[in-house]
């Protein structure tokens, strides 16, 4: 209702301008439209397309009718790999979450006039490339590595396994990621009334109580935008599980890689690629389902 | 979260106990004006983590000795190295043409169309705002597939070029939401003003509205130019054989054997990133201007 209102209070201003000025901005469009439609729309597109076709005598791939690469992904390697890439995504989220929602809220509410300096040393280290800190990592937690190193000499340990383990992708998506998390935690917090914690102590007794009913749900925009934020790119991931795992913790990610560069079989890659959008778009829709649910809320 | 409610918890459980007087007070002095030692802990050690890859890529660049495990002296030895090395240099020079061209490129097609999405208010128009926005939300590894079938079905042979195109695609986005957020933040009465001092049209964008959005445009040409730099998978799925990018050229070499050599070129190459968004970070101050960076780079 008051959208609308405020919609027919900007119309003269609208219908005023001169027509040749919107044509302007129609002509402007046109550019980067067209460029999104020939290089992106249509790439996507050629991708739905070719999942079902087949690889020609030749070895070149050619489109088709057929549902077979989908029927093929149906056994229990292709499954296990979906199952596992669910799974470790899923625990990349949740331990972004445990992780970045500290982080989020001690700088947002403890931050002081350090703030700015914090987020923007959050920010930067996520633009030093993705792929040297996880090649970082790699050397850091190999069996001779610095991590072992010191396990060593606080004699905590004898040397741990840390490379080819689950553990290990999953800590590489988390560390990867995080950030998609804490910075969307932190601008819900930053535009969150401090005073709703006060009188949240005030009524419910405990920094633990009111968090659970004040804080969090003012903050649930930013959880779920998090959670989006960082379950799209850990579900994609491939570089994690290549240089921090193997084979036995190998992603979608890794079979569509796979498929491209080794098997040659780019109908049953575009396949896989497709399962793996359909799936993003599910998390998607529940997200932008929840987020309306909470607008029609408020 | 847990630690978080750790400390909470333990800074309220003497209230409950101490008398109920003087508690209130101590309970709100402790939570908003002090800082819960846990919580700060944690955010450190998380900072630690955060940078450990980073100083262990750095200070084994300079290490002297083949090994990635122990340090034995100050050596520059890894830097030579690399800036001898014809294989990487040509990568770094095609990734540096990449970044450039790609810049330039999404700058221009960005800047357009965050002007016409914001400006002109149909329908469409609206709908082809949120498309413009799927590419921020979609793996790169299916951009990155899509992108190599369509130049593999159009005939186009892999090069310098179809990594060009689809960093410009991918990029384009990142332009538009933030030369967007700058304009939604300005009047368009400014414009209106101007028009009505007989600018034309061409003379109201020259003149009034890019220098308005000429921080927003610094900041994400830098931004774009520092992302692209550093995109492997993207490039992976799109390059020719040689010359290639830098990202691409220290996997094949990771994957291969773990040498030194990579240590110096993620120093030269993180050290070129960083710079790029430390400086787009405080763009909007050298404009005179007393909002952060950080703005323009979370949306907010």
């Amino acid at each position: 209702m008051a959208a609308s209102t405020r919609d027919t209070d900007v119309e003269p201003t609208r219908t005023r301008r001169s027509a040749s000025h919107t044509r302007l901005w129609g002509w402007l469009l046109l550019p980067p439209a067209a460029w999104m439609m020939a290089f992106f729309v249509s790439s996507i597109i050629i991708v739905v397309l070719l999942s079902f076709g087949h690889v020609g005598p030749t070895g070149r791939p050619v489109f088709g009718a057929s549902g077979a690469n989908y029927a093929a992904l149906w056994n229990e390697t292709y499954l296990s790999v979906f199952l596992r890439s669910v799974v470790y995504a899923s625990l990349t989220v949740l331990l972004c979450l445990l992780i970045g929602y500290p982080v989020a809220y001690t700088i947002a509410l403890h931050g002081g006039r350090y703030k700015n300096a914090l987020v923007a040393a959050l920010v930067i280290p996520f633009f030093a490339s993705y792929l040297i800190r996880m090649y970082a990592w790699s050397t850091l937690l190999s069996d001779e590595g610095l991590v072992n190193q010191a396990l060593r000499w606080f004699g905590l340990s004898e040397g741990v396994r840390f490379l080819n383990t689950p553990g290990a992708v999953v800590a590489g998506l988390t560390y990867g990621f995080v950030i998609f998390m804490v910075l969307p935690v932190y601008a819900s917090l930053e535009r969150m009334d401090l005073a709703l914690i006060e009188a949240g102590k005030d009524l419910y007794h405990g920094p633990l109580r009111t968090f659970f009913a004040v804080t969090l749900p003012a903050t649930r925009a930013g959880v779920l935008g998090g959670v989006l934020l960082v379950l799209l790119p850990a579900l994609g991931d491939f570089v994690s599980a290549q240089l921090l795992g193997g084979p036995s913790t190998f992603m979608i990610g890794n079979l569509i890689q796979q498929q491209f560069f080794e098997s040659q079989n780019q109908p049953l890659g575009s396949a896989l690629t497709v399962v793996l959008m359909i799936a993003l778009l599910v998390f998607m829709v529940f997200y932008l389902r929840s987020t309306d649910r909470q607008r029609r809320e408020s | 979260m847990t630690t978080l409610d750790a400390a909470a918890a333990s800074s309220a459980t003497p209230s409950a106990t101490t008398p109920v007087a003087p508690a209130p007070a101590r309970r709100r002095r402790r939570s908003v004006e002090g800082r819960p030692r846990i919580a700060v802990a944690f955010t450190a050690l998380f900072f630690v983590v955060l940078y450990l890859p980073i100083v262990v890529v750095v200070l084994f660049s300079f290490n002297s000795r083949k090994s990635l495990s122990s340090f034995e002296s100050f050596s520059t030895r890894w830097y030579v190295q690399f800036f001898n090395d014809d294989a990487l240099l040509s990568s770094l020079r095609a990734s540096l043409v990449i970044s450039g061209v790609a810049m330039v490129g999404s700058l221009i097609l960005g800047t357009m169309l965050a002007l016409a999405l914001e400006r002109v208010s149909s329908r469409p128009s609206r709908i082809l705002g949120t498309t413009a926005l799927v590419p921020l939300v979609t793996p790169e590894i299916v951009t990155g597939v899509a992108a190599l079938l369509l130049f593999t079905g159009l005939g186009i042979k892999l090069s310098l070029m179809t990594v060009i195109i689809a960093e410009i695609t991918f990029s384009i986005s990142y332009v538009a939401v933030i030369v967007r957020g700058r304009l939604s933040a300005m009047s368009d009465d400014v414009e209106e003003a101007a028009r009505d001092l007989g600018c034309t049209p061409f003379q109201a964008v020259r003149l009034v509205i890019l220098p308005a959005i000429l921080p927003a445009l610094v900041a994400s040409g830098l931004l774009v130019f520092a992302l692209v730099f550093d995109d492997f998978v993207l490039a992976f799925f799109t390059t020719g054989v040689d010359p290639q990018p830098l990202p691409v050229r220290i996997y094949s070499q990771i994957r291969l054997s773990i040498s030194p050599a990579i240590n110096a070129v993620g120093t030269c190459m993180m050290l070129v990133s960083i710079l790029l968004i430390a400086f787009s970070l405080v763009v909007p101050r050298l404009f005179g201007r007393r909002d952060s960076g950080l703005d323009l780079i979370s949306g907010g």
